[in-house]
């Protein structure tokens, strides 16, 4: 990377339902420097250069088990690549 | 039983294990299309797809979304939504969805299950597989959701046809039909890489926020549901690129290319959706301007380009010309739909005062100077009794089909055109960068179907007007202008009846 | 450069050549200066016509859904980006205008 300017990455959710609100709080709550903004229909979530979701932070603010891969429900896009989406986490971020 | 796997064991099980070496067929006659392109992958097994998908959770994650925006359409049915959108004028926006876009997935859903069979490794063979499926899936939930909207409303009925034939439809159609006669890793490149990860979200997300904005919940149920596909096929994108990047050295001038020319073929296509975002909805979410600096140069040159400097690759050639046509291009590309409208499947009108503020706010440095006069001229007509129509039928770009529409970067009144001589035949071309595709790859150009070239020929129903609308299946009340028209009366009728909603 | 093919001599027509349109050409015309019209457009024609014959058959009736443009004062003609002086008599032919030529103009 030639400059160092921080870059955000983030990702876009259907503003759909309950759900979808505790699951950005649960990624505002793992992810110094979480910035939140809505448009009709979707929040964002962006956060500088790396975003962890956790599913045990998820589970807390959900009240109930939840796998990693339902994040499939709630995305609409991202930016910055997907490094990790595992059992326990999903990681974005830039790699270089 | 077994322990449960983990996603990681799962993925490698389905794929990996269920691979196997051909023993008596030579790997290049079990995958012929691979070689060609000069593209050379050394390990297959390198590559990662990181939504590690499984067949059970492929399944069990798509049915659950089909379940749940079959029940946003079902209660919009019964609850009578089609009355409580904005405006009847914002169903035209759907229309050219529509036309342009659902037969774009169908196609897609068509050569995915090519590649699915074609690549050598099985991750992108799965990944393949699995987006030639949702493909399919928009394309049906697009279809299913607008047909709500065909009971009430022209310009619905004929649209796969309309996509094969209609001179503005024959942009998309020749865009992706580019990409089909391409190799599977240009493909990747054009339709995965430069379209959906580079420019979709410019498509779908501001798009479908309009839909939210103007009462249409099918429709932004339908696009956010499809869009969280697309955060897959983002990623596969993002991955083929990385993945050909670190195979081989010499992949990177090939791809660089492939980079170019994909980014402006998609980029002249979305020409029409900039049109559609500052144009056709009754209630704005932002505007192209402001969508192109967000979802393209925030997002993808800031971002993505720096991690893709590591491996030598620069942004697209002639994003320049993009970043300084920001300014001027819905404008240019609506300018050009409200004056052929007598030939589309859809209606047009001189945007409203409140509209023309609007417009002014967003594009203060542009939109005052060259486009409101433009507006203004055709009030004067229509007050005089008119409507202004341009008779004449528009010279089309040979590479991306486009009528000669937009100008040059440093004069915005004057039309941009280039042009060449190829084996003795003149050809035309909105832009360097079309100019540039078609000088890589002249022997494929020359093959273009250009719709206006074909009706002069007369292979388009016969050498009059009415009969060319004919043959493009479209009916009355279906083109021209939106006041007065089927739609707008129908839409005065329900609303006049109706009794005071609470 | 050639395109990249699965198969050597990867050779079709032009779908727009000439001989598909008989004897005549396609010209394309475009106004300067006046952005009413958003593209030039295109037109088939006999390469035997006058250039008087194209002018009141074929541009005059294209020009003319603009109410304030007078038809009678075109001028400043290119063909094929460079200036020419059209004669009323002569054909498009002797003008030098080709298949698929741009003819172009202010009012
Ligand atoms: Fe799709
Ligand atoms: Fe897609
Ligand atoms: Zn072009």
């Amino acid at each position: 990377m030639s400059d160092t300017r921080v870059r955000n990455v983030g990702v876009d959710l259907q503003d759909a339902n309950e759900e979808n609100l505790r699951l950005v709080q649960a990624i505002v709550a793992d992810n110094d420097g979480a910035q939140v903004t809505r448009m009709p229909g979707l929040v964002r979530v962006q956060v500088p250069s790396c975003m962890t979701i956790r599913r045990e932070t998820v589970e807390t603010h959900l009240g109930r088990e939840w796998e990693t891969p339902e994040f499939q429900l709630a995305i609409v896009s991202y930016f910055g690549h997907i490094s990790t989406w595992e059992d326990d986490e999903i990681v974005i971020k830039w790699d270089h | 039983m077994a322990r449960k796997l983990s996603m990681k064991q799962r993925y490698a099980a389905l794929t990996r294990d269920l691979d196997w070496t051909p023993s008596y067929v030579d790997e290049e006659k079990l995958f012929p299309y691979t070689r060609f392109e000069g593209i050379k992958v050394n390990d297959w097994a390198a590559w990662e797809d990181p939504f590690r998908l499984t067949v059970d959770s492929y399944y069990k994650y798509q049915a659950e979304k089909d379940k749940r925006l079959y029940a946003v359409i079902d209660s919009f049915a019964q609850g009578q939504g089609h009355l409580s959108l904005s405006d009847a004028s914002y169903i035209n926006a759907m229309k050219l969805f529509i036309q342009g876009v659902t037969p774009i997935e169908y196609a897609a859903n068509r050569h995915f299950s090519f590649l699915a069979r074609h690549y050598n490794g099985p991750g992108p063979r799965f990944a393949a597989l699995c987006q030639s499926v949702d493909e399919l899936r928009h394309t049906q939930t697009e279809a299913h959701t607008l047909s709500a909207y065909n009971k009430y409303y022209g310009g619905f009925h004929s649209w796969p046809k309309q996509f094969d034939r209609v001179w503005y439809l024959s942009v998309p159609k020749s865009f992706i039909e580019d990409a089909m006669a391409s190799g599977p890793f240009e493909y990747l490149i054009a339709v995965s890489f430069s379209f959906e990860y580079l420019l979709t979200n410019l498509l779908f997300v501001p798009f479908m926020s309009g839909a939210s904005f103007n009462g249409d919940v099918p429709t932004m149920t339908f696009g956010f549901s499809a869009q969280s596909d697309e955060s897959r096929h983002m990623t596969l994108g993002l991955e083929a690129i990385k993945f050909l990047l670190e195979q081989d050295e010499a992949n990177v001038p090939i791809i660089q290319k492939w980079i170019d020319k994909w980014f402006w073929r998609g980029y002249r296509l979305v020409s029409l959706i900039a049109a559609m975002l500052d144009y056709m909805l009754p209630k704005k979410v932002m505007s192209w301007k402001e969508s192109f600096e967000l979802y393209f140069e925030e997002q993808m040159l800031e971002g993505l380009f720096k991690d893709l400097e590591f491996y030598g690759i620069r942004p697209p050639a002639d994003v320049a010309v993009a970043i300084a046509e920001k300014e001027h291009y819905s404008h240019q590309a609506y300018w050009t739909l409200y004056q052929y409208s007598y030939a589309a499947g859809f209606t047009t009108t001189i945007p409203d005062a409140e509209h023309l503020d609007w417009l002014s706010a967003q594009y203060p440095d542009t939109f005052d100077k060259y486009y409101r006069p433009l507006w203004e001229k055709a009030a004067k007509i229509e007050a005089d009794g008119g409507r202004f129509f341009n008779t004449g039928l528009p010279q089309l770009c040979q590479v991306c089909q486009l009528p000669m529409l937009f100008t040059e970067v440093d004069d915005p009144e004057v039309v941009a055109v280039r042009d060449t001589v190829f084996e003795g035949e003149r050809y035309h071309f909105c832009s360097d960068g079309c100019a540039r595709i078609f000088a890589d790859e002249p022997e494929k150009y020359v093959q273009a179907w250009l719709p206006v070239h074909q009706i002069l020929q007369g292979s388009c129903g016969g050498p009059t007007l009415p009969e060319v609308l004919a043959w493009y299946g479209f009916q009355d009340g279906d083109s021209g202008e939106y006041v007065g028209s089927a739609d707008q009366i129908d839409w005065q009728q329900w609303h006049s009846d109706e009794p005071v909603r609470s | 450069m050639p395109v990249t093919a699965l198969y050597p001599e990867y050779k079709y027509p032009s779908r727009s050549r000439q001989e598909l349109y008989g004897d005549d050409i396609l010209v394309h015309v475009g106004l300067r200066g006046n952005r009413l019209f958003a593209a030039p457009s295109t037109h088939r024609v006999p390469p035997a016509m006058t250039f008087a014959a194209f002018l009141t058959d074929i541009v005059t009736p294209w020009v003319s859904s603009d109410p304030e443009l007078d038809p009678q004062g075109l001028r400043g003609w290119t063909l094929d980006g460079s200036a020419i002086t059209p004669e009323d008599t002569a054909t498009l032919a002797d003008l030098g205008v080709g298949h698929k030529s741009l003819l172009t103009f202010e009012a």
